[in-house]
């Protein structure tokens, strides 16, 4: 098949059209389909799966010889767990991408942006916080950048107040891990938002539970 | 493998605040389509950008509206009816009479704790107005549940125990006349005549189900021209059901006697389904090292330009978009390429600009990007690398990067075009169509289904053959052309006596060529079976300024009618004609955009046609358009000027999925012979604007998704 050339399916199509429906094509010239993608729309209303898909198979063994070299995360309002491997790195900050080509992006362990999911988190400036965690607790303002409906940069301030809870321990993979528990409590305009860090001795973030968006709900991270 | 869920940590959520959104009464829709009552309006209106659609039946009376909510306060209406007409005299009814209609409603002002909100608003503004009322009406809430509304009506909604206007002068409403012409402004008839009072409540019962009840101030009585409808008694009661936030199905008790259902979805332009979009992450920027950062060229041997070329035109395939012609310097690479994958053309650059920082060397520090349509470059769109790599996922990078980006004309830097490829010179589709066009010639609606299979083929870039034949599955009908019984060639009234003899029709043939004739010039012609009804010559020249929200066009074509077989000829009405525009294009700004088309149309007629469209930067557009030549009422047609609006939704807004499609429609007075514009493909402003400064901006939040 060759180029999928640019036509509009609507009224442009055919002049003396009041309505046009393009139902199914075949051939280069199709433009994109919208029948099936509407049907597919629907598939994903009626099952709730929109892409969600069984996750790429990295054996236990294959994470933990590899301290460094995967990510675990679970996507919790589409209940899907995928493991994500390091796409690119630019200064302090890695973008990890996941077996559906989603990304998320961390500095420090904290989440700075994602793609691929319902409402992205564009951009922000967390240094405070990673700072307040370093410190033992204490304040810190952060700067999130969203993607609104009319594709327009949204930006919220969110005062948030980070606090030590202690010992606690990661379990995961047959491991148990010592690590100390921090909460991170933010509030600004119109979004409140809690999050939990759990920072092992040497200050590597073990796992995170982060809040991308009302939209976009939490997600667990598990870095190894 | 072992779940690692955090259970204890479900309770968070991430809390929106939104001032007590909760306790709002939804939008309750009337049988007209508009926000009221069940027949009566109400001084309410639906959230800013809400766009609904509502179909209602009952005996005698069908209408289909849509209805948009332009500005907070300003609501405007189009709406089609199949209603019964009593006939002079009345014994007799003409029934499925077609009628379209226009309203306009306006609230003066916010509802407070203690004052209602109040509106004034028009229905069916253009003769003969079957419909016509005008009103005044106050609602309010009470609670979060009750809406009261109580309002005075005139015309249609003065007719139930009237009382005199209080204004002397405006005593007397005129009697539509059924010989003069329809579709003016009926504004002869505005406020004119009695006065009556109408009221009624909604009650929300929970989130789905909701109760309305009226007292209407309108009658059908037995006089020529009006809906030939029963009301027996002025109450109206009715039940409403919303399975969902967007769906308001009801079903009505009307003046003691009828039954009533109907059917209202809606969607708000503000409040995409698809959120911020569904599709896929792009490539990471590709920072370089420091000791990448102090290089000053780049190894010509190690990296030769032919397989940086082939590399970025691979990297730029994986996101749908063609690679066209990379110029590459020591410092600088200029780019350029189409998009036929991104509704955004800035969020096709942001991914050109990541694929970009992957492949090219080091020292090259600036990019310069340019989007290519139809053959020839549209903008150029320079970044600084530095820039790309610094911001990229940080707060505030898509305002800093938009305030660094140079904007310039593609056209001032010297060429940069490779012939197209074998891949992209030939394309073809086969697929199913389904077409219906209201208002034909006699009046009705003309409905088709079928197979077309489009082709077309690149001889350069710029020159383009394509073409189009349909084959239509229904019956053929094989109508004749009527007779010309004016003055005015039937140049449209004829439409649906074309391609309807059951074999393969020829929609399209042309050769056509784009070209950049100068800066900030674009130009066009076609040659060939144009559309359906007319072939011959097409030529248009634009100025647009990459930077200005002006642009100016002239069209100039010569056209020639073919025959209604629709296959090659152009024997049988040996009618041609000289037709064209100058036209004037401006961004208004806040998402208004404005064009005045002045020239001679299709059936020699001259005039002159005024749009304004409402676009919201996620693609949904809504506009509306007068067209007023110098033809006689009487020779016009059906409507003393052509008028209609449009509304086109982008297919992203639904799927989240990337996508250049949109669905479209128009709802126009009958489409007559006077105003009518020849339908050629590839028209300038519309794609050349997409890729400037100002559009661009508009969905510049999406240059990095």
């Amino acid at each position: 098949m060759g180029a999928v050339l640019e036509m509009t399916c609507g009224i442009k199509s055919y002049v003396t059209v009041l309505a046009i429906l393009c139902l199914a094509a075949c051939g280069t010239l199709r433009e994109d389909n919208p029948g099936t993608q509407v049907a597919g729309l629907a598939g994903q209303l009626i099952t709730g799966q929109t892409g969600a898909r069984a996750a790429v198979l990295v054996s236990q063994e294959e994470i933990l010889s590899n301290p460094g070299k995967y990510m675990r995360v679970n996507i919790r309002d589409l209940d899907r767990w995928d493991t994500m491997v390091e796409a690119a790195r630019n200064g302090s900050k890695v973008t990890w991408v996941d077996s559906e080509n989603n990304s998320i992006t961390l500095e420090n362990g904290v989440i700075v942006a994602t793609r691929g999911l319902p409402r992205d988190l564009m951009g922000a400036d967390t240094a405070q916080v990673w700072a307040a965690i370093r410190a033992g607790g204490g304040n810190a303002q952060r700067t999130h950048d969203f993607l609104t409906d009319q594709d327009q940069i949204s930006q919220q301030l969110l005062q948030c107040r980070i606090a030590q809870q202690g010992s606690d321990t990661v379990r995961r993979l047959g491991q148990t891990l010592d690590a100390t528990r921090f909460e991170e409590k933010c509030a600004g305009e119109g979004l409140q938002l809690t999050n939990i860090y759990w920072v092992n001795r040497s200050g590597l973030l073990l796992r995170s539970l982060q809040a991308i968006s009302p939209d976009a709900g939490y997600l667990q991270i598990d870095v190894f | 493998m072992q779940r690692m869920i955090l259970t204890q940590t479900s309770v968070f959520a991430i809390l929106m605040g939104t001032v007590s959104s909760a306790q709002d009464i939804p939008t309750h829709y009337t049988l007209f389509g508009t926000p009221g009552l069940l027949e009566m309006p109400s001084a309410h209106t639906a959230p800013d950008g809400t766009l609904a659609g509502t179909l209602a039946y009952q005996d005698g009376l069908l209408r289909a509206t849509t209805s948009f909510q332009l500005t907070p306060k300003l609501s405007l209406s189009a709406r089609y009816s199949i209603v019964d007409l009593y006939e002079d005299p009345v014994t007799s009814i003409e029934e499925d009479a077609f009628e379209r209609s226009f309203d306009v409603h306006y609230r003066l002002n916010d509802e407070t704790r203690y004052l209602p909100s109040v509106a004034i608003g028009m229905r069916d503004l253009f003769t003969p107005a079957r419909f016509g009322a005008e009103y005044i009406v106050a609602s309010k809430s009470i609670g979060d549940r009750l809406t009261v509304t109580g309002g005075l009506g005139w015309g249609a909604l003065g007719l139930r125990d009237g009382f005199d206007n209080p204004f002397p002068d405006l005593s007397d409403r005129p009697t539509f006349d059924d010989a003069e012409s329809e579709g003016e402004l009926a504004s002869d008839f505005w406020f004119q005549g009695d006065v009556a009072a109408f009221g009624g409540f909604t009650y929300q019962i929970n989130d789905q189900w909701g109760l309305v009840a009226e007292y209407a101030s309108n009658d059908y009585p037995e006089t020529p021209g009006r809906p030939a409808l029963k009301a027996d008694s002025p109450y109206n009661f009715g039940i409403s059901y919303r399975p969902r936030p967007n769906v308001q199905l009801s079903l009505a008790s009307l003046y003691g006697s009828e039954l009533a259902l109907s059917g209202t979805f809606s969607l708000n332009a503000n409040e995409r389904p698809s959120m911020s979009g569904f599709e896929k992450a792009p490539a990471p920027i590709k920072a370089r090292s420091e000791a990448e950062l102090s290089e000053p060229s780049w190894d010509r041997e190690a990296l030769p330009p032919e397989a940086l070329r082939s590399a970025t035109a691979a990297l730029l395939e994986v996101e749908g978009l063609t690679l066209h012609g990379l110029e590459v310097t020591e410092t600088t690479a200029r780019i350029r390429y189409s998009n036929s994958r991104y509704r955004s053309h800035a969020q096709a650059m942001g991914r050109v600009a990541r694929m970009m920082t992957q492949v090219l060397p080091a020292s090259i520090d600036t990019f310069i990007i340019e989007t290519q349509a139809r053959g020839i470059p549209l903008s150029s769109v320079t970044l600084s690398r530095r820039d790309l790599e610094q911001l990229e996922n940080r707060a505030g990078a898509a305002a800093t990067l938009l305030d660094r980006a140079t904007f310039t004309d593609a056209n001032e830097r010297p060429p940069l075009q490779d012939s197209p490829n074998d891949d992209t010179r030939f394309a073809w589709g086969l697929g199913p169509y389904f077409t219906i066009n209201p208002f034909v010639g006699d009046g009705g609606i003309a409905v088709d289904v079928g197979l077309s299979l489009s082709a077309r083929y690149a001889i350069t870039p710029q020159l383009v053959v394509s073409g189009a034949v349909t084959q239509s599955v229904l019956p053929p009908d094989k109508d004749d052309p009527s007779p010309n019984i004016d003055d005015v060639p039937n140049v449209r009234t004829d439409g649906g006596a074309y391609g309807d003899d059951g074999v393969p029709v020829l929609q399209r043939l042309t050769l056509s060529h784009f070209a950049r004739p100068g800066p900030n010039l674009y130009s066009r012609v076609t040659v060939g079976y144009l559309e359906r009804m007319f072939g011959g010559v097409s030529t248009e020249l634009l100025w647009k300024p990459v930077r200005n929200r002006l642009g100016l066009g002239v069209e100039l074509n010569y056209a020639v009618q073919r025959d209604s077989d629709m296959a090659f000829g152009f024997e049988e009405f040996d009618y041609d004609v000289v037709t064209g525009h100058v036209s004037a294009y401006y961004d208004l700004g806040n998402g208004y955009h404005t064009q005045l088309d002045v020239g001679r149309y299709l059936a020699g007629d001259w005039g002159a046609t005024v749009s304004l469209d409402r676009e919201y930067d996620n693609g949904i557009r809504i506009g509306a358009f007068v067209t007023q030549t110098d033809l006689s009422y009487d020779d016009f047609g059906d409507g003393s000027y052509n008028k209609g609006v449009r509304i086109s939704i982008p297919q992203d807004f639904f799927t989240g999925s990337p996508n250049r499609s949109s669905y479209g429609t128009t709802i126009r007075t009958r489409v007559g012979d006077g105003g009518a514009r020849l339908r050629v493909d590839g028209r300038l402003y519309g794609f050349v604007r997409d890729a400037h400064e100002s559009d661009l901006t508009d969905t510049w939040g999406r240059f990095w998704r």
